[in-house]
């Protein structure tokens, strides 16, 4: 059997195989829904409003709100592989918006300290969720609603209800979140520049894998040293963090805060995270395709404007979507997680193998000749043999 | 129940076909210098939960390059001693000795340290995490310059083959495959690997072959006894007699938290073992 799997190994894969594995590589990417959506969206809101919607007027307009809702996304999805939920995102994003406002306005601080004293704010808000959940092992889902009441309500009472207006230098609102990318706002450029770090923080750091070990198994990880509570507590401040980076940028946009802001945030968070194809039982996700969530999530809201749909249309399309998006994410993907590569795709690499075998002599070469899948060195049952 | 274990299968020596159709082996046991010492040592470890009493005066011994079976009914003690061995609680009594030291472990990570590692049965593998993610989990090779260090994905891969060949696993498929695609003796078998390879002195086995076919279990007693040979410490805990002798250099019998019988492996056979166990569960 082994045999034959190494001939047709050497054998060049037809083409029918080639594409067949090619889409197979493809539909289990987690982000392979939400590229689809995105691109599916697209092209039937073009069909809609075919003078109105391919235009980039309109790009400018569905990056804008793919861009803040898409960096508090990030954080999210980041927590949802290593296998928690945030329901308080949006109540730090707006509380760390106060903070930054505030700090602006009543101590006449520069934008320059205020808006990493907001974003250190939404990271201490972060490290109590994470506190709470490590050390009294409560689920992150309860621990978050108690911590989304407590910093809404103080939001509320510090705010006393009214919108608080703030001026700021242009240049700060010009880098936050001006039209300087030929027309297209800096937030977009900030969604992007997280969204590059968050990607590479979970595919190519030791912390990544931790991040998506913890959501997996986390006694496993446990059991191998992997410092399952660290790794929550600094999942939780990133994710605060990001919302409050996002409430800033909406600062410097409105040059204002009021009690609601953020209100409804935490959960369209999780819809572009599961559009993005991020399970929501934790473990695997992507980055990527939260960005792209984002962007469909954008494509919506703006999309059916633009084709005069009646305001509604916009809940009611989103929940479609998020539903579809999980129906497919877990039946597709899941069958294909299981399959096997097609033919002559067998990928361990034989050069590989033989470069260790020479490198480690310990290793017998013997029963590898046998062609044995597993081959046995030559051990004690054997020496004893009469 | 034609799964040989060995390819060349004329040298086992089979016993009668059981529950657990692994042929049983009958080897050679080198003798153990008496004057070795052995890598982990319980003394008189008690161990109550309450008014519930785990374990009694229970005393053993684990040696590089031996195989330790530990036997016993349900409740005989044995989850409740590993704990003890990988630091998850502490003894009442007794103490543990780690290379002739007494030692205490506060938590399993300093027993990890001591390289102690113990493989649970449904705690191997990551589902989603690709093998080699599994193997270096914990232990990433990185690199990178100052404090901005990443992933070192060619190294890891570098290190999960040669883990793998070290225990003789010859890995068919990639090494991105993930979790969910190997099998139960696959997963016990890259734990075996990835617990050798991270330079681990005892390894404790807690039922490694309960869930896997015939065929699978084989392979699995197979790394086990490769551990051996390349001069690991071993403590095999199992339910299944068969196996125990078809691999074991000693055996120990558990029953109702005490230490029951002590043997080596060329002092009993499964019949007088399986009547043993029988009559003192």
């Amino acid at each position: 059997m082994a045999q034959g799997s190494t001939e047709s190994a050497k054998a060049a894969p037809s083409r029918k195989a080639v594409y067949g594995e090619m889409a197979r590589r493809v539909l289990l990417r987690p982000e392979a829904t939400a590229l689809a959506a995105a691109l599916a969206l697209f092209i039937i809101f073009s069909i809609l409003s075919p003078q109105l919607f391919p235009t980039k007027l309109t790009y400018i307009s569905f990056m804008s709100v793919a861009a803040e809702l898409g960096i508090v996304s990030i954080g999210v999805t980041l927590l949802m592989i290593g296998g928690h939920f945030d329901l308080s995102v949006g109540a730090a994003l707006g509380l760390s918006s106060y903070v930054a406002v505030v700090l602006m306005r009543d101590y006449a601080a520069p934008p320059i300290l205020a808006a990493p004293a907001a974003v250190i704010a939404g990271a201490a808000l972060g490290a109590i969720n994470g506190a709470l959940v490590v050390r009294f092992r409560i689920h992150s889902f309860v621990v978050t609603l108690g911590t989304m009441l407590i910093w809404r309500g103080v939001l509320i009472a510090l705010t006393g209800g009214f919108p608080m207006t703030v001026t700021m230098p242009s240049g700060f609102k010009d880098i936050m979140s001006g039209p300087l990318l030929s027309g297209f706002r800096m937030s977009m450029f900030w969604f992007f520049l997280i969204g590059a770090a968050g990607t590479f923080l979970l595919t190519r750091t030791r912390f990544g894998n931790w991040i998506q070990a913890r959501g997996q198994n986390e006694q496993a990880a446990r059991n191998l040293g992997v410092p399952v509570d660290r790794v929550t507590i600094i999942l939780f401040m990133l994710t605060s963090a990001l919302g409050a980076v996002a409430g800033v940028i909406q600062v410097a946009r409105f040059s204002s805060v009021d009690a609601l802001r953020g209100e409804g945030m935490e959960l369209q968070a999780v819809a572009v995270t599961v559009i993005g194809g991020t399970l929501l039982s934790g473990g695997y996700g992507s980055v990527i395709g939260t960005i792209l969530g984002a962007v469909t999530f954008g494509m919506i809201q703006v999309g059916l404007v633009l084709a005069g749909a009646p305001g509604h249309f916009f809940r009611t399309l989103t929940g479609v979507i998020v539903v579809g998006a999980v129906i497919l994410n877990t039946a597709v993907a899941r069958r294909m997680a299981r399959s096997k590569p097609l033919a002559g795709f067998r990928r361990s690499s034989e050069a590989a193998d033989a470069a260790i075998l020479a490198a480690d002599p310990g290793v017998s070469r013997g029963k590898d000749a046998e062609g044995q899948a597993w081959p046995m060195r030559a051990n004690s049952a054997k020496e004893s043999a009469p | 129940m034609s799964g040989s274990l060995r390819p060349d299968g004329s040298q086992d020596e089979r016993a009668p076909h059981g529950e657990g159709d692994v042929p049983l082996l009958r080897r050679k046991i080198e003798p153990v210098a008496p004057d070795s010492t052995p890598v982990i040592e319980a003394v008189n470890i008690s161990k109550a939960f309450g008014a519930t009493t785990a374990l009694v005066d229970v005393s053993l011994k684990a040696y590089a390059g031996r195989i330790l079976a530990l036997l016993g009914d349900n409740g005989a003690g044995k989850s409740t001693l590993i704990k003890i061995l990988s630091g998850v609680f502490p003894p009442d009594q007794g103490e543990l000795r780690f290379l002739g030291q007494p030692i205490v472990f506060a938590n399993p990570a300093q027993a990890r340290q001591r390289g102690i590692a113990t493989v649970f049965q449904d705690l191997a593998v990551c589902e989603l995490l690709s093998v080699t993610r599994n193997i270096v989990l914990g232990r990433e090779p990185q690199k990178g310059v100052g404090p901005f260090k990443w992933f070192d994905v060619k190294k890891a891969d570098e290190m999960a083959r040669s883990a793998l060949h070290r225990l003789g696993v010859r890995w068919e498929r990639g090494l991105d495959e993930r979790g969910v695609n190997i099998s139960g003796g696959e997963r016990q078998s890259l734990a075996i690997a990835r617990a050798m390879f991270f330079g681990s002195s005892l390894l404790v086995l807690d039922e490694p072959t309960s869930a896997l076919a015939v065929r699978q279990a084989g392979r699995v007693l197979d790394h086990i006894v490769q551990a051996r040979d390349q001069g690991q410490a071993v403590i095999l805990i199992t339910h299944n007699f068969r196996h125990a002798l078809s691999v074991a250099d000693d055996l120990t019998v558990l029953a109702q938290g005490r230490v029951a019988a002590h043997f080596r492996r060329d002092e009993i056979e499964l019949e007088e073992l399986t009547d043993l166990v029988a009559r003192v569960a």
